[in-house]
């Protein structure tokens, strides 16, 4: 989101000396009451923020007789069952909706990550005519609604015959301009005196970008991986246009048969958001320390 | 930025000359003529919607028949997920990637049509027509068009379900149930005054196949304009009112969803509830005490003729291969192939004497059956109230103008008036 | 923005090292280089982003339909929109989107920030917890309020339970548009934590001790310290997340139905967009000119808070 006529970089300061992050910032120990309150808090919006998906959980897990409309309600399952994920699998291929969603989470994580940093890096460091206007592209690009383009979108997917191809369905969005915007910022993080050194010692533009600035952002690579992951992984609408082959359906797509195939059961729409955020948040949870260091390197400031 | 200008102007010449063209011509142009005459051969694609997760077996063993039957011919089958079927059309119909054989609705078929993508079928295939009922033939007709532009597939209807226990709670006699609009709408008010306003008997606002059962003329003879504002329609609409400060409608009628219509019912909340053969099933399984105080009903009607719901399959007009997607277009929807059909799932067949079967007159004692039987029955002479050139705006700006009435905003008058305005204007616009 | 953002948060720059203009030395490359590393990025943005926005622009001065090219109308798609009263109520629920949960967005996360910032034990795994609703799509989260907003759901068996009784969260207009804002600041709140959490580490620990050394309590130092070290992230926030809820679209789509509500007054600016321009019989010309109107609010949104950034610059 930055804009590239603020105040210009290069007058920018070094980045202080890093010290570790999330201390208590006085330095001080922490009085028990205190402890004891701030715990009271994070769990009060620990239930409000994951609560949510238990209970969806829990409704998932509910067998066929159980009622789960019952007043006051029931947080925990009589009879926990698979029996609504065996159904969800029995009818749709899961699995096979499940690989494609992967296929295309993959590609356009690995898309992102490589052309967001080079662009990235072309707008924090190098100079050139119409570096500006390079940024304002990308900025502009954020701003446009996406529901209003889709058909275009589409018509140009299909004269470069790349319709009905998950090829077609990662393209679009394989260098997302918020993405090219945080690889921007974090380079300008950067301190310039490093690749300097490597400018002195002969090294050109490629190697200080591969060998000095890219290592330095491993943190903000992460952000957009899980960015591109998420992004990737949870369109409907675009996947839903551009494939017209059930073999080729994405998770989003495919869980979508579940509408009106089983007059509404909530306990089968359950299990199926459940298959479909389940993966997110194990790739989170696995992510989540270099997600937390790539923030610390300032990515989502925009 | 001396050099983005030009840039500028060069991406504006190409963006204004290509998204026109490339949308008129649809791409493919060459192909597709209207005769069906030649050899049956080559590789289709057919394109149904939302059948796979149930039907898969089915529609296999379908293809391989027809494949058996022509040799030389491949159809590829494709299915599309409820949601966005419009949206999925529309695109591929911009983009000229059309499947050869397309499941449509008429309201689907009629902008097909008019934009020459599909083939009409009184050219191509005009010596099938005789063996579909003949309502069911017109109803891929198109007015301002000559021509028919899908096979009739199956067609749908239903009775009305109540709810016999709350009918015995509210003082009704549970084994007479409203037989006219007038029977309904006063056990309807007496429904909700014996509950307290708890219970409704209605849970979805009068849609437009609602304004025609009421025997309002929903349009004018040339398809020119709208007329369901007229004396009837206005009486229906200022019943609904009625209903709904009285909470007989449910008061939750102007944001209900199909599926929220049909879970109230199942929790009885609500007393009456369309539906078919299928939901009788649902109601077994899903709600066993329900399923005890289920009466059936026939559908409320004026006019004489029930409301049907009407499926086709649409022959694509640039199609490649016209006499292998018109053959296999017959093969689906011919009278042996719905029959089969008919038999999986609650649906009924178009083709002319089908529904003379036994299958659908003889009764085996079951709840099933008996719908099944009387369904059909009614089918004969049912009409597809809804217009085949009522698009989605025209629905939302209906069923907006009909809730603002509800509310006490507009007087019934004003509202249908403005709603007529409204689909009016963009019937116009759809040109 | 957070260039400045950051120079501005940290400390001033110790005597012996003078600022560096290193541009001067780094400056000189190949020519070419700099487009090479930008064209990947730069095709896909103008392929897929910008020039089928150009035909939107283009579009939204004829009157277009999905399947029928249209001709110019000049500025007919225009005029109606200004007698459109359906466009009026779209800009309206837009605007008071923006107005509502914009000030939830820029203060709920930083007290939460505050809160998850001290790194006490099992502090990681909170953070993580707080961020996860941020993780699901969209879709998901639809599906996952819908039904615990639902007449028979959760909430509602909850609020009867405690004798309250149900409340129609689905079917009243005002709390439909209230619910979906709700959702929609549920879901950011983990977002824009993130975001605060990473401005709260540059704030330096100096003017929290001389502050309270001073003998300024915890509420006087969040507004003297924290509120001014953070100011231009409380700004970046605002403006992510106007231009955010001035485009809402899928939380009030999935809450209120495609009708957008009763009597279709939910409708948003962009649920607007979308089904007036969609499916076979859509207005794409009229739909386009509705594209365009969003996207200059947002661009004025947008320079508004650098406005706003820009003064305290000053």
């Amino acid at each position: 989101m930055s804009v590239a006529e603020k105040t210009p970089h290069t007058d920018r300061v070094p980045a202080p000396v890093r010290r570790p992050r999330f201390t208590d910032e006085h330095g001080r120990r922490i009085r028990a009451w205190e402890l004891i309150l701030r715990y009271l808090l994070l769990l009060a919006v620990l239930a409000l923020t994951v609560g949510p998906f238990l209970w969806q959980l829990s409704t998932s897990l509910k067998g066929p007789t159980e009622d789960i409309f019952s007043s006051p309600p029931k947080f925990l399952p009589g009879h926990p069952t698979l029996h609504n994920y065996e159904r969800v699998s029995e009818t749709l291929p899961v699995w096979d909706y499940a690989l494609n969603s992967l296929k295309v989470a993959a590609a356009n994580v690995v898309t992102n990550c490589v052309g967001s940093a080079l662009a990235g890096y072309a707008l924090a460091r190098l100079r050139y005519r119409g570096r500006r206007v390079a940024t304002l592209v990308f900025v502009l690009a954020m701003l446009v609604p996406a529901e209003s383009i889709i058909i275009a979108q589409f018509t140009t997917m299909r004269e470069l015959g790349l319709n009905n191809t998950l090829v077609g369905v990662v393209l679009p969005g394989s260098v997302a301009a918020m993405n090219v915007l945080l690889m921007r910022n974090a380079f300008l993080n950067l301190p310039y005196e490093i690749e300097e050194a490597a400018y002195v010692d002969g090294a050109n533009v490629w190697q200080r970008f591969l060998r000095i600035a890219l290592p330095s952002v491993k943190g903000t690579l992460a952000v957009v991986a899980i960015f591109a992951f998420m992004g990737a992984w949870d369109d409907f609408l675009w996947p839903l246009i551009v494939l017209s082959d059930p073999s080729k359906f994405t998770l989003t797509i495919g869980l979508n048969y579940l509408h009106g195939t089983f007059a509404n059961d909530e306990r089968l729409v359950a299990a199926g958001t459940i298959i479909a955020v389940a993966p997110l948040i194990v790739l989170f949870a696995c992510l989540q320390r270099y997600f937390f260091r790539g923030v610390g390197e300032g990515a989502v400031k925009g | 930025m001396p050099i983005s200008r030009r840039a500028l102007a060069a991406i504006a010449v190409t963006a204004l000359v290509l998204p026109l063209s490339a949308c008129g011509s649809g791409g493919d142009g060459g192909g597709g003529s209207t005769d069906a005459s030649g050899k049956v051969e080559g590789d289709i694609t057919f394109q149904t919607w939302n059948l796979r997760a149930n039907f898969k077996d089915y529609f296999e063993g379908l293809i391989a028949d027809f494949e058996k039957k022509y040799p030389g011919t491949h159809v590829k089958w494709v299915d599309q997920p409820a949601e966005g079927y419009p949206d999925k059309i529309s695109a591929d119909a911009a983009g000229g990637t059309l499947p050869d054989v397309v499941n449509v609705s008429p309201d689907l078929v009629a902008p097909l049509a008019k934009a020459g993508l599909a083939m009409d079928l009184d050219k191509a295939a005009a010596k099938y027509e005789k063996e579909y009922l003949p309502g069911a033939w017109a109803g891929h007709q198109v007015p301002g068009l000559s021509g028919t532009y899908a096979f009739p597939w199956y067609l749908n209807t239903g009775p009305l379900f109540y709810n016999k226990a709350l009918f015995t709670k509210a003082g009704l006699d549970p084994n007479k149930p409203p037989k006219t609009y007038d029977e309904l709408f006063t056990d309807a008010l007496q429904m909700a005054r014996k509950s307290g306003g708890k219970v409704a008997t209605l849970a979805n606002v009068p849609t437009i196949e609602d304004f025609g059962r009421y025997g309002s003329s929903l349009m004018n003879k040339e398809g020119t304009a709208f007329t369901f504002n007229d004396a009837k329609g206005v009486e229906l609409l200022t019943k609904y009112k009625q209903l709904y400060d009285a909470k007989a409608l449910d008061p939750q009628a102007l944001t209900a969803t199909p599926e929220s219509t049909g879970k109230k019912f199942l929790t009885g909340a609500v007393a009456m509830n369309p539906g078919s053969a299928l939901d009788l099933e649902n109601f077994k399984k899903q709600a066993p005490s329900l399923y005890k105080n289920i009466g059936i009903t026939d559908q409320i009607t004026s006019t004489g003729h029930v409301n049907m719901y009407v499926m086709g399959l649409m022959v694509n007009a640039r199609t490649k291969h016209t006499p292998a997607a018109v053959a296999f277009a017959h093969f689906v929807t011919d009278a042996e192939n719905q029959m089969s059909f008919a038999k999986k799932v609650a649906i009924f067949p178009s083709t002319a004497g089908s529904l003379d079967d036994p299958y659908f007159t003889k009764e085996d004692g079951t709840d099933v059956t008996r719908v099944r039987i009387a369904a059909a029955k009614s089918l004969k002479t049912a009409v597809n109230y809804t217009p085949v050139l009522f698009s989605d705006q025209m629905k939302t700006a209906l069923r907006n103008e009909v809730a603002k009435a509800l509310q006490g905003k507009e007087s019934p008058k004003a509202a249908l008036d403005n709603a007529v305005k409204a689909c009016d204007q963009l019937l116009q616009q759809q040109g | 923005m957070a260039t400045s953002t950051v120079s501005r948060t940290r400390p001033p720059r110790p005597a012996g090292r003078p600022a560096r203009r290193p541009a001067a030395r780094v400056r000189r490359q190949l020519p070419t280089s700099p487009w090479l590393f930008a064209a990947p990025g730069l095709l896909i943005t103008a392929v897929f982003i910008l020039y089928p926005f150009v035909s939107t622009v283009i579009n939204s001065f004829t009157d277009r339909r999905t399947l029928i090219p249209g001709h110019f109308v000049g500025l007919a798609n225009f005029r109606e929109l200004l007698h459109d009263d359906m466009f009026w109520i779209g800009l309206r629920n837009s605007a008071l989107y923006v107005v509502c949960t914009v000030p939830a967005l820029v203060v709920l996360p930083l007290l939460l920030a505050l809160l998850v910032q001290k790194n006490i034990p099992g502090i990681t795994f909170f953070r993580s917890a707080f961020y996860t609703p941020v993780v699901a799509s969209i879709v998901v989260v639809g599906l996952i309020w819908v039904w615990l907003l639902d007449e028979r759901g959760l909430v509602n068996s909850l609020l009867e339970a405690v004798g309250v009784g149900r409340v129609g969260f689905l079917s009243d207009q005002w709390l439909l548009l209230f619910s979906a804002m709700a959702v929609t600041v549920w879901k950011g709140l983990g977002y824009y934590m993130i975001i605060y959490l990473a401005a709260l580490a540059n704030v330096p620990r100096e003017l929290h001790e001389a502050a309270a050394v001073d003998g300024a309590g915890a509420i006087r130092r969040f507004l003297t310290v924290t509120v001014p070290a953070v100011r231009s992230t409380m700004v970046l926030v605002a403006a992510l997340s106007s231009v955010a809820a001035f485009k809402v679209f899928s939380e009030v789509y999935l809450m209120a139905g495609p009708p957008g509500g009763p009597a279709g007054e939910d409708t948003t600016l962009v649920m607007l967009v979308q089904r007036t321009g969609t499916g076979l019989t859509g207005r794409v010309g009229y739909a386009s000119a509705i594209s365009l109107v969003v996207f200059v609010v947002t661009v004025i949104l947008m320079l508004l808070v650098m406005r706003a950034d820009r003064r305290e610059d000053a």
